[in-house]
């Protein structure tokens, strides 16, 4: 694998986030609106707003997650530079990889910004190992990054399939949003008796899908 | 003429379906290394079609050939690190300057990102460079994306109707790649209704219906 492709393609897709801030004036308002809509639909119980945190927090990371990389791939087929890449003699699985790390980096962000307002809306504690709920965080993330990057490919390339892309990445992904929950849960609740497990089944779902993604993106990008 | 020179596009009873129509039907096509050949016909003729197909941006339902020595179908990486497609769409980032395009060029292709400046210096974008390409009107565009082409060099160069969008200073430009790929022995393939002056043009090809519709002329040079 080219790292020269990825960092290049990471670097543009940051670049250009930077200059379109979509995340920032899309992705986010809609992540703290969907917060702010079950904040208030939940009542103000305290702790059942902090029993249900964590989840909420992942759920607000998934929708952000479909939004952003659609968006990535939107920019992609804007004036044919999707082509552009299927044109270029590289590694197509590189691209693959540097089109997550971007994604990866874009919801890492996100998912600070959400659980500080997780922290205050929900009352959500931050545990006693901040370590682990940082490496969940990681691995959460970096699950969602590469099932969007690639099925975000699927979504530029016919009308019927972008109807399709929520249908698509969420069964994929569930695993992946129970983990991730159920490690945060623990952790926040200071029992960290079965984190050990959830990380493994994060990190064994991450590998598989860069994995897959690193090998079947070529393909999907072919004519 | 073309078989006393290695040929670099060799095409072989070639169909392109789209939905189960022919965008291009069984067609042949043998250009020559070093050759400049305009593709002539209405809309919808099949020109862009072919040129993609050349171009690996597709691929054929039906026959075959090589692309510069390379298989069409199995040697497609081969073929797009020596060709260059330049067509309807520019395959630019809006949100990345003039100069960023090119260096993010420089970087899928390894060439040396200095390279991006002196292409902008031949298109007469230096002055723009650290103009986001969003800001650029459609000819501007048009001509970034033949700095990009310029600055790779490639040994075929496939241009889609080249003069569209353009004004005159940039119509010179695409004039000088054509004079330029003659003396530097590069193949084009050019999609156009409006011909190139004849001088820069060794033959023309005419397609109708997806098929080549007449036998091709050599333009006297």
């Amino acid at each position: 694998m080219s790292l020269r492709v990825v960092r290049a393609i990471a670097a543009k897709d940051l670049r250009t986030e930077m200059r379109s801030r979509s995340a920032v004036s899309t992705v986010l308002p809609f992540a703290v609106t969907m917060l702010l809509a079950f904040g208030f639909a939940l009542g103000p119980d305290r702790l059942l707003l902090a029993q249900i945190a964590p989840g909420l927090l992942w759920l607000a990371a998934l929708f952000a997650s479909v939004e952003l990389c659609h968006r990535s791939y939107q920019n992609e087929a804007a004036n044919g530079a999707l082509e552009g890449l299927l044109l270029s003699p590289v590694d197509k699985g590189a691209v693959f990889v540097g089109k997550a790390a971007a994604a990866f980096a874009q919801l890492m962000v996100l998912l600070v910004v959400t659980t500080g307002i997780v922290i205050v809306l929900f009352g959500l504690p931050i545990g006693a190992a901040p370590g682990l709920l940082m490496l969940t965080a990681a691995l959460g993330i970096a699950g969602l990054s590469t099932v969007g990057s690639l099925l975000g490919l699927l979504a530029v390339r016919s009308r019927t399939r972008q109807a399709a892309l929520p249908v698509l990445i969420l069964p994929l992904v569930s695993p992946v949003i129970i983990a991730a929950t159920s490690a945060t849960a623990d952790l926040t609740h200071r029992n960290t008796a079965g984190v050990g497990g959830w990380l493994s089944l994060l990190m064994a779902f991450d590998a598989a899908y860069l994995a897959v993604g690193y090998l079947v993106f070529g393909h999907l990008l072919e004519d | 003429m073309t078989s006393a020179r290695r040929a670099a596009v060799r095409l072989s009873r070639v169909t392109r379906l789209f939905d189960g129509l022919a965008a291009v039907s069984g067609v042949s096509l043998e250009v020559a290394q070093g050759e400049r050949v305009l593709l002539r016909g209405w809309n919808g003729s099949g020109k862009t079609t072919l040129l993609r197909l050349i171009a690996t941006a597709i691929s054929p339902t039906f026959g075959g050939g090589t692309v510069l020595g390379f298989d069409l179908q199995t040697e497609r990486n081969e073929i797009r690190a020596r060709s260059d497609l330049l067509g309807h769409e520019t395959r630019l980032y809006g949100d990345l300057t003039a100069v960023e395009n090119l260096r993010f060029a420089c970087s899928l292709y390894e060439l040396d990102p200095a390279l991006a400046e002196s292409a902008l210096e031949r298109v007469g974008l230096q002055e723009v460079a650290a103009v986001r390409a969003s800001k650029f009107s459609q000819g501007m565009r048009q001509r970034l994306a033949l700095a990009r082409c310029l600055m790779r060099a490639p040994a075929l160069v496939l241009l889609d109707e080249p003069y569209a969008a353009l004004d005159v200073d940039a119509r010179i430009v695409v004039d000088e790649l054509l004079i330029t790929a003659h003396a530097v022995g590069q193949t084009v393939v050019v999609a156009s209704h409006e011909a190139p002056r004849a001088r820069l043009i060794d033959r023309e090809v005419t397609m109708d219906a997806g098929r080549i519709a007449t036998p091709t002329s050599i333009v006297p040079s």
